[in-house]
C-alpha cells in the first residue's frame, strides 16, 4: 500500500499547491499604504506624486494603435509630467468582452480599466458588489476639470449616475459644440454621378429612389460593366438609421434604436412594431430587391467594402468621413447629403449620439491603492491642456502652432517621408485612434475624420434636422438590469433579426401582425415599463 | 471482461484482495504511467466540475463561486420560457442529426480505397483526401465566402454563366446547414478512412482466398467478410460520435453566422459563447451548458446500452 499513499501525498500536494495559488493577499498592510499613498501625494497641479509610484492599467488595444504604449510619445511624455508610470497590459479589441470578464469572474482585475468599454450593467454589477469605487465624492475632491464640465452640462451628470445615485466610471464626453463628432457617420453621395446624371442632391426619399436607379441603370463609370453599386457599405445599420428620420421615428438619437418619445402624444413608445417603423422597412424593402442595396451587405467584411469604396464603385454610403475611409481621390468625389423628406412629410435626423459618448471607458477598482493620484491623472484629461497632449501630442515633436493660432500635425507626420499614412505615422506618437478613451473631444485639438473640412460640411447641412432630446444610454438597477437582459435578449434579436428578413423579402410584410404578436409576447409590457422608470429617473435625476 | 460473480464468501473475497495487490505491486510501472493522465483528468475536468454549481446559483464575482447565493432552478426556467429556446434546441439537434447521417460515408470510402490496387493512385488519393483536414476552420470559413459570395463567389459566377440565377447561399437560412455538414464532410472524409483501413488491413486474407475460391464475387466478398470483419471498430466509433453529439464545432458555426441565417445557424453552445462570455452571464450561460451536456449523456448511455444489447460491441 506503499504506493496508494505515495500516490495520496501527490494529489495532495498539488491540491496544496493550487490553493496556494489563489490565496489571497493580507490585508493587514492597506491602511498603512493608503496614509503613504497619501503622504506621496503633492498638494496639486503637477507632477502628481512626489515619489514614483506605478498603476496597473488593463487597456483594449485597437489594431490602430501601438502594440507597446510605453513606448509612445504621449504616455513617455506624461509619465515624466506627473512620476507616475502605467503598467499597460493590453487586451486586443477582438476578444476584449471575454478577457474583461474573465478577469473580473476571477479576481485579478488590474488597478484601472482604461478603453475597456466597460458595459453599463456590468458597471452597476460590480459597482454595487464594491469591484468598482464609487467616485462621486472623489471626483469633486480631485477632479477639478472634470467637475467643472459636470456642472455646466448638467445633462452629463443626470447620465452617468446609477440608479443607486453612484458614479461608477469617468465619461467619454464629445463637447456639444462639435456635431460633427455627435453624429460621426454621416451619409454621403457621388457629387459627379448627380452632375452626370443631371440631377440635384435628393430632398425626398423618392427623389433618392431614382438617383439610386438611375446609378443602377447608367454605366458611370464608363467601363463597360454594370458594376456600379447604388449604395454600399459594411452594415445595413448605417441607412436604416439615417433613414429613421424619414419616417418619424428614433427620436431620441443613436443611443435608443428601439424605444423613443413620441413627439406628438410625449408617450414611450416601442417603435419597431409602429407603422412608421414599418413603412421605412418596406421602402428598404423596395431598394434591396430592385438591387439598390449591396447584395453583400450582410456578410461583406470592412476590408472588402473599403476596397470596393476606393474603387469608387459605390453610389452611396454612410460613413464618418468619405475621404478616411475610400481615400481622397474616391471619396473626394463624395459630398454630404442632406435628410431627407419621408412620404408623410417627417424629415428629421436622428442618427447622433449624446454628448455623454459612453461610460466604462475608464473604471477604478477596489484593487487601486492610489485612487486620488488615479483620478489626477485622469482629470488632466478634461481640462485644455490634456486633451491637446492627448490628442496632438508634443509640440515640436508631433504638432505646431500656426500663425493664426491653429494647431496641426507637423509635415513629418502629415505627409510622412516614408509614405505612411497619417493613421499610420500617429501610431508611435499618440493612443486616441483605437476609441474608446475617456476625456472630452473638442474641435479644436481633434484633427480625427470628423474635423475634415467636408466631414464638418456635412454635418453642417444635417445640422438644422438634428432631433431636439438627445439621451444617453439610461442606466438601470441590478434588478431591472437582469430582467432587461433576458427580454432584450429576446425582443431586440427578434427585432433585429426580422428587420432584416423584412427587408431582404425573405418574410413577406404579411407577416407584420405575427411579428407585432410575437414582441409583445415575449413581455413587451415589462420591458416598456423597465425603459420608463429608467427615464423618469434619469430625467429627475 | 466477464468475471464470475463473487459471492458471499469472505474467504475468495480475500483472497481476490490479495491477488490484486500482488497485481498491482508487480506491475507498478504501469501505474506509475497512468499517473500523467490520470492527473490531467483529475485536475482540467473533475476538479472544475465544482464549479457546475453556479447554474444553480447567482454568480457574483466578488463572492466566489461558494459564496455566491443559490437561485435552485431560475437560470434554467428562464432558459425554457426563452422565446429561443426551441429553436436552438431544434436547430442543434437537427444539425448534429444531418452529421451524424453522414457516418457511413468514411465507411464506404475506406472499403472502396481498400478493394484499390496498391499504386500511385491510391496514395494520391489518400493524400487529397487528407489534406483539407489540416485546414483551420477560420480559413475554411474564409474560403467559403470567397466561393460562395452572391457576387464575386465563384460558384455563382458559374450559376449565372450558365443562365441561373445567383443564390445566397450564405445569408439564405436553407442553405446553411447543407453548407456547415458538407463542407466538414469535405474537411473530414479522408481523416475518418484511416481508422477503417487499419481495421481492413486486419482482415485475414485466407477469408477472401476461401471465398475466391468458392466463387464470391467481390461485392459479396466486401459484404460478408469485410463488413463483419469491421463491425465492431464501426460500433464503437459510432459511439464515439455519439458522446460528441451536441458538441459540434461551435467556431465554424459563430464564425458562418449572420442576422440572416441566424433561423438555423443559432445553436446552443452560439448561445452559450453569446450570453456567457459576451454579455458576463456566466449563471445562464452555466445552466444552458448543463443542460446540453446532461442531453449528451442521456444519448450517450441509450445508445451505448442499445448497442451492448445488439452486438455485443460496446463501450462499456
Amino acid at each position: 500500500m506503499k504506493l496508494n499513499k505515495l500516490f495520496l501525498l501527490f494529489v495532495t500536494t498539488i491540491f496544496l499547491v493550487l490553493a496556494a495559488c489563489s490565496d489571497d493577499e493580507s490585508k493587514e498592510n492597506s491602511e498603512e499604504a493608503a496614509k503613504k499613498a497619501e503622504e506621496n501625494l503633492t498638494e496639486s497641479g503637477l507632477p502628481i506624486v512626489e515619489e514614483p509610484i506605478s498603476l496597473h492599467f488593463m487597456a483594449g488595444k485597437a489594431p490602430t494603435t501601438a502594440s507597446d504604449y510605453n513606448e509612445v510619445t504621449v504616455w513617455k511624455k506624461y509619465q515624466d509630467m506627473t512620476n507616475i508610470e502605467i503598467e499597460w497590459e493590453m487586451m486586443p479589441k477582438e476578444g476584449l468582452e471575454e478577457k474583461r470578464n474573465l478577469a473580473l469572474a476571477s479576481g485579478s482585475y488590474p488597478d484601472v480599466f482604461y478603453t475597456g468599454y466597460m458595459p453599463n450593467n456590468d458597471l452597476i454589477k460590480y459597482g454595487e458588489q464594491g469591484v468598482f469605487l464609487k467616485l462621486n465624492d472623489l471626483i469633486e475632491e480631485h477632479m477639478p476639470n472634470l467637475t467643472k464640465i459636470l456642472e455646466e452640462y448638467p445633462d452629463i451628470k443626470k447620465g452617468i449616475t446609477f440608479p443607486d445615485g453612484n458614479i461608477y466610471a469617468l465619461p467619454t464626453i464629445y463637447d456639444p459644440e462639435f456635431p460633427s463628432l455627435l453624429i460621426g457617420s454621416k451619409p454621403w453621395i457621388r457629387e459627379d454621378w448627380l452632375e452626370q446624371l443631371g440631377m440635384e442632391i435628393p430632398e425626398t426619399t423618392d427623389e433618392f429612389y431614382e438617383y439610386l436607379k438611375a446609378v443602377k441603370e447608367t454605366d458611370l463609370n464608363e467601363n463597360g460593366e454594370a458594376d456600379e453599386i447604388p449604395f454600399g457599405g459594411t452594415s445595413i445599420g448605417g441607412l436604416r438609421q439615417f433613414l429613421a428620420g424619414s419616417f418619424g421615428i428614433n427620436h431620441n438619437g443613436r443611443q435608443h434604436l428601439y424605444t423613443d418619445i413620441d413627439p406628438e402624444s410625449k408617450e414611450m413608445r416601442f417603435f419597431p412594431i409602429s407603422d412608421n417603423y414599418k413603412e421605412l422597412l418596406e421602402y428598404m424593402n423596395k431598394l434591396y430587391s430592385e438591387g439598390l442595396i449591396h447584395e453583400s451587405i450582410y456578410t461583406i467584411d470592412a476590408t472588402q467594402s473599403y476596397a470596393l469604396g476606393s474603387e469608387g464603385l459605390y453610389g452611396g454610403a454612410v460613413v464618418t468621413s468619405a475621404e478616411t475611409t475610400y481615400g481622397t481621390e474616391a471619396g473626394g468625389n463624395f459630398v454630404g447629403m442632406l435628410p431627407l423628406e419621408g412620404p408623410d412629410g417627417h424629415r428629421k435626423y436622428t442618427d447622433i449620439g449624446s454628448p455623454l459618448a459612453h461610460m466604462g471607458g475608464f473604471v477604478v477598482t477596489n484593487a487601486n491603492e492610489n485612487v486620488a493620484a488615479t483620478l489626477r491623472w485622469m482629470d488632466y484629461f478634461y481640462s485644455d491642456e490634456g486633451t491637446k497632449l492627448f490628442f496632438m501630442g508634443v509640440e515640436g515633436e508631433t504638432y505646431e502652432e500656426k500663425e493664426d493660432g491653429t494647431i496641426d500635425y507637423v509635415d513629418e507626420i502629415k505627409n510622412n517621408p516614408d509614405g505612411l499614412t497619417l493613421e499610420q505615422a500617429l501610431k508611435d506618437h499618440i493612443t486616441w485612434l483605437g476609441g474608446g478613451y475617456p476625456g472630452i473631444v473638442k474641435e479644436d485639438f481633434f484633427k480625427g475624420a470628423e474635423s475634415y473640412p467636408s466631414s464638418l460640411e456635412a454635418a453642417e447641412k444635417l445640422e438644422p434636422y438634428i432631433i431636439e432630446e438627445i439621451l444617453p444610454k439610461f442606466t438601470y438597477t441590478q434588478d431591472e438590469s437582469k430582467r432587461m437582459a433576458a427580454l432584450s435578449a429576446d425582443i431586440e434579436k427578434y427585432v433585429d433579426e426580422m428587420q432584416d428578413k423584412f427587408i431582404t423579402g425573405n418574410i413577406s410584410f404579411s407577416e407584420w401582425d405575427k411579428y407585432v404578436k410575437t414582441i409583445k409576447d415575449m413581455g413587451l409590457e415589462e420591458y416598456m415599463e423597465i425603459e420608463k422608470a429608467a427615464y423618469e429617473r434619469y430625467l429627475s435625476n | 471482461m466477464r468475471q464470475k460473480k463473487a459471492g458471499g464468501n469472505p474467504a475468495i473475497k480475500k483472497n481476490r484482495l490479495h491477488l490484486t495487490k500482488k497485481n498491482f505491486l508487480k506491475s507498478w510501472q504501469l501505474y506509475v504511467f497512468l499517473l500523467p493522465a490520470l492527473t490531467y483528468f483529475i485536475i482540467f475536468h473533475y476538479i472544475p466540475m465544482y464549479g457546475v454549481q453556479i447554474a444553480f446559483k447567482d454568480f457574483y464575482a466578488t463572492e466566489g463561486i461558494l459564496g455566491s447565493p443559490w437561485a435552485g432552478f431560475d437560470h434554467f426556467t428562464r432558459f425554457f420560457d426563452s422565446y429561443y429556446f426551441w429553436r436552438l434546441l431544434k436547430n442543434t439537434l437537427i444539425i448534429n442529426l444531418y452529421q451524424l447521417l453522414l457516418f457511413p460515408l468514411p465507411i464506404i470510402f475506406a472499403l472502396m480505397l481498400n478493394e484499390l490496387r496498391n499504386g500511385p493512385f491510391k496514395k494520391w488519393s489518400q493524400t487529397l483526401t487528407y489534406a483539407p483536414h489540416f485546414i483551420s476552420v477560420v480559413v475554411v470559413v474564409g474560403m467559403l465566402v470567397a466561393f460562395l459570395d452572391p457576387i464575386t463567389g465563384l460558384l455563382n459566377h458559374v450559376i449565372m454563366a450558365l443562365g441561373g440565377e445567383s443564390v445566397p447561399f450564405l445569408t439564405d437560412p436553407d442553405w446553411f446547414r447543407h453548407i456547415y455538414v458538407w463542407s466538414g464532410e469535405w474537411q473530414s472524409l479522408g481523416w475518418g478512412t484511416i481508422i477503417y483501413l487499419a481495421a481492413l488491413a486486419g482482415v485475414n486474407p485466407e477469408l477472401h482466398e476461401a471465398a475466391k475460391v468458392d466463387g464470391a464475387t467481390r461485392l459479396q466478398r466486401i459484404m460478408n467478410i469485410n463488413i463483419p470483419s469491421i463491425l465492431p471498430t464501426i460500433v464503437v466509433l459510432f459511439i464515439l460520435n455519439i458522446g460528441k453529439f451536441m458538441s459540434i464545432g461551435f467556431e465554424k458555426v459563430l464564425l458562418m453566422q449572420n442576422t440572416l441565417n441566424s433561423e438555423t445557424s443559432d445553436i446552443i453552445q452560439t448561445f452559450v459563447y453569446q450570453t456567457g462570455l459576451l454579455e458576463g452571464q456566466y449563471s445562464f450561460a452555466a445552466a444552458i451548458g448543463l443542460f446540453d451536456s446532461v442531453i449528451n449523456i442521456i444519448l450517450l448511455v441509450t445508445i451505448n446500452q442499445i448497442a451492448r444489447k445488439t452486438s455485443e460491441n460496446s463501450l462499456w
